[in-house]
């Protein structure tokens, strides 16, 4: 029952943060739909993920989207017409929903007879080092990318100044 | 002593790193990169000779590329190594002659790193045994076929010459991946002598399919009918890589593929047929187009057009041997024939046969080494082109249809008709052009020598060579001595007709000015055969007709994400109900 | 049997999300919502690593599996957020529409 509510209250949230005409409002519903996702997975056993998602998706990142949003400037919130008429969308997104539903839910088997003894921490460390190099290579891409674009930014913005 | 797998590594190495090298010295420096060519080519060519005594009937090499690719695996058999010596060494010669001929020419980087790139791919095509990787090579040798078509990026024809060339070639290739994949899917790896050993464990008709690819590859690849096309046009190129890729080389590289797989098609219904009928149309159509022609290198195009169809014919009616015989005589006197043009053209400037005429006194070696080369192509007795000839006309009575046999023996008249014209009309008569001729450079003539001794004497090798081919030839093929084939040659009946043809061919020349009234009857041939019998707008259609539809699908690349979301998801619906449907 | 249970639940849950993910992408029209449709994607996607596992009894492989789905998720929304910044900047919109540069 508990994970019905859930489910129910994290697919509000994320219909909502899709929904909205106000980035600000919809990157909070993201920072709800993110932080009941993590209540999610520390439901299906995966703590630590659940803890890092938390910090990290619900976090970290809405911090990002209200600091991006306050630098591009909130849009005038008229609200434009959608490219796609939305019956469409509505039509073809729930077509590929339920056809994915048909298929994957009769299948699915609940118990779950091996479970692998080892810890989170050693299979992270020494099964899949490679995806830790991976996340690491990821990370300093990334932050190398943000700080090229901000700091392009910054010149052109002098450019035009002058 | 290295052993046959140092030594095919090498042969296909060595050039490559020529390539790169010769690349990296820059232009700079012209005499360093002429001089890095030619030694990289000789070890090249070193290497692939080396390989004559030590070849071997099965595969070398194992080296796993992971299960999706299978292993590198090379098949030195004779065949393969025959090949491979003909591709190195008259690379070799090649770039010798390049040495005079692309004096004082910019970017000869990037000449040169392709001649040599091309020549170490050519290697590995015909020595892998891997299906794959002979695709891989087959795809190279296109894209080194292309870049030096448009060599002169600065031309639009030799660009546009390039293009097609690459798009036609491509269309093969399609013919030849879907061979590899279908192989893949049946036999569980793209291992060729397996597949060789136990072709009828394929289901029939998926055997023919692959066999049909592979007349679709070879015929795009070696220039036959429907696709000859794109031959004439590549003459854009510098003339030693004509000689070399579109006369000597590559262009064989679809004679091997039928000629390999020949053992495994050779039951497939019909197939053989259409190997005959596409080398016949090809051998006849173009001889005529090579009639009609005024430029002296489009004239030499046509010709070896029309060589590769006798050859195809060969390989139809079941004389490999004859087939890979005319092979070999084809490869030097047509490299001598181009490259004595590219001799001509370097002298006088034009490639245009009717402002030359009279330029036997100028130069006189390359006037002697060029009607050696002609006279082999007309198929003249005791030079090598007449007894390989001989040979496949004598394989295509025995193992083609009738109709097919009278096509090449028209064919033969007209070779002999069309070499006579071009080069009476190259070395004789009076001077047309005023300009200053200077005489073939010590480069050049290093190189048009061995061709020519090579076109004298490589008939003698005739019966070694059949012994070579070992194996690679199909059950029941054994070929005698070289005395006893020449023999069985100069005593078949049909040589006598094909030399009373040859001959009537020489004679209609000769009395070219009493024929004016027939030749002017034919005047209507002769104006399909100038627009290439309407292959020309068949190709401009196509293109049309892809530019079009290409138009037409623009309006679904609108640039809106939501449309591509769109049509992301659409694509994900139809995958999904495929699926339930399969699975219900 | 196997009425709102956990599972049947994570599945109820991943579906739902990936539905409205894409609902997202294909409605709206501003660039900085179409990384919000992307993260209610990409959690949907987490779930679904974490409920294979699950099924699979191979949870730690599941779960390292979705440390680096978050680690590339976050990686990919803060470029394309600093990119939505740059595009207000350099264009002073962030409607498709009008960035859409393919045109006939």
């Amino acid at each position: 029952m508990f994970d019905l509510l859930i489910v129910a209250a994290m697919l509000g949230c994320a219909f909502q943060a899709v929904r909205g005409t106000r980035l600000l409002i919809a990157a909070l519903w993201l920072a709800g739909a993110s932080a009941l996702t993590a209540i999610m997975m520390f439901r299906l056993g995966a703590p630590e993920v659940a803890v890092i998602e938390l910090s990290v998706g619900a976090g970290l990142v809405t911090v990002l989207f209200v600091f991006a949003i306050n630098i591009a400037g909130e849009e005038p919130p008229v609200t434009l017409r959608s490219l796609v008429p939305a019956p469409l969308a509505w039509i073809v997104a729930l077509c590929a929903v339920g056809l994915g539903a048909a298929m994957a839910l009769p299948n699915l088997r609940v118990e779950s007879s091996l479970v692998q003894a080892d810890k989170f921490a050693t299979v992270v460390w020494e099964h899949r080092s490679l995806d830790i190099l991976l996340q690491v290579v990821l990370i300093v891409g990334g932050v190398l990318a943000v700080l090229g674009l901000l700091a392009g930014g910054r010149a052109d913005a002098r450019k035009e100044s002058q | 002593m290295p052993d046959i797998s140092t030594l095919a590594i090498l042969s296909i190495a060595l050039p490559w790193a020529g390539a790169v090298l010769i690349w990296l010295v820059r232009d700079r420096q012209p005499q360093l990169q002429h001089a890095l060519a030619v030694v990289f080519a000789l070890a090249g060519a070193a290497a692939a000779l080396a390989m004559i005594p030590l070849r071997s009937e099965v595969n070398v090499l194992d080296f796993p590329l992971g299960s999706a690719f299978g292993q590198v695996t090379f098949l030195p058999d004779g065949l393969a190594v025959f090949l491979a010596v003909v591709a190195t060494t008259i690379g070799c010669l090649a770039v010798v002659f390049s040495v005079d001929y692309m004096k004082g020419e910019k970017q000869l980087g990037r000449y040169y790193a392709y001649v040599l790139f091309f020549i170490g791919s050519m290697v590995g095509l015909v020595l892998s045994s891997n299906l794959l990787l002979i695709f891989v090579f087959w795809e190279i040798t296109a894209l080194c076929s292309y870049a030096l078509i448009s060599f002169y990026n600065d031309d639009p024809k030799a660009v546009a010459a390039g293009i097609k060339a690459l798009i036609i070639t491509q269309v093969g290739g399609i013919g030849l991946l879907a061979g590899a994949l279908f192989l893949y899917a049946y036999q569980g790896n793209y291992d060729v002598p397996t597949f060789l050993a136990g072709a009828d464990r394929l289901p029939p008709n998926v055997l023919a399919l692959m066999a049909f690819g592979f007349l679709v590859a070879a015929a795009a690849k070696s220039a036959q009918f429907p696709f000859q096309t794109w031959l004439p046009d590549a003459m854009e190129a510098p003339t030693p890589v004509s000689a070399l890729i579109h006369a000597a080389t590559m262009v064989n590289a679809g004679v091997y593929l039928l000629a390999r797989f020949y053992p495994a098609f050779e039951a497939v219904p019909n197939w053989k047929l259409a190997v005959v009928s596409i080398g016949a149309v090809t051998a006849l159509m173009a001889a005529v187009m090579a009639l009609v022609s005024n430029d002296l290198k489009r004239v030499l195009a046509y010709s070896t057009v029309s060589q590769l169809g006798y050859m195809v014919y060969a390989i139809g009616a079941g004389g490999i041997f004859a087939s890979q015989f005319h092979l070999l005589s084809h490869a030097v006197f047509k490299a001598l024939l181009f490259l004595s043009a590219g001799a001509v053209i370097h002298a006088v400037h034009t490639r245009d046969m009717r402002e030359m005429g009279g330029l036997g006194k100028q130069m006189p070696l390359v006037k002697v080494v060029m009607i050696i080369g002609g006279l082999a192509l007309a198929g003249i007795p005791v030079l090598n082109g007449f007894w390989s000839k001989e040979l496949v006309l004598e394989a295509g009575h025995e193992g083609g249809p009738l109709w097919a046999w009278l096509f090449m023996l028209v064919g033969a008249g007209l070779t002999a008709l069309y070499t006579l014209r071009f080069l009476s009309m190259v070395f004789y008569g009076e001077p047309r052009s005023g300009q200053h001729v200077h005489d073939a450079g010590p480069a050049m003539k290093v190189a048009l020598v061995p061709l020519a001794l090579g076109t004298l004497t490589t008939w003698l090798l005739a019966g070694s060579f059949g012994h070579f081919l070992g194996k690679a030839l199909p059950e029941g093929h054994d070929v005698e001595s070289t005395g006893a084939l020449l023999l069985q040659i100069v005593t078949a009946p049909t040589t006598f007709v094909a030399l009373a043809v040859v001959a009537l061919g020489l004679a209609a020349w000769w009395q070219r000015a009493r024929l004016a009234g027939l030749a002017h009857s034919l005047r209507g041939i002769g104006t399909m055969a100038s627009n290439s019998f309407g292959f020309e707008a068949i190709n401009r259609a196509v293109v049309s007709v892809t530019e079009a539809s290409a138009e037409s699908l623009r309006t679904t690349h609108n640039g809106v994400l939501n449309w591509n979301v769109m049509a992301i998801l659409v694509g994900l619906v139809v995958v999904l109900v495929i699926l339930a449907l399969g699975g219900a | 049997m196997m009425s709102l249970s956990l599972p049947l639940m994570a599945a109820v849950a991943v579906l739902g999300l990936l539905g409205i993910g894409l609902l997202g992408l294909l409605v709206t029209r501003n660039l900085i919502k179409v990384v919000v449709g992307m993260q209610i994607l990409v959690k949907g996607a987490l779930l679904a690593l974490l409920l294979a596992g699950r099924l699979s009894g191979q949870v730690q492989t599941g779960q390292t599996l979705a440390l680096t789905v978050i680690v590339a998720d976050t990686i990919v929304s803060v470029v394309a957020l600093a990119l939505a910044v740059q595009v207000r900047r350099q264009f002073g919109t962030l409607d498709l529409q009008a960035l859409s540069t393919l045109r006939r």
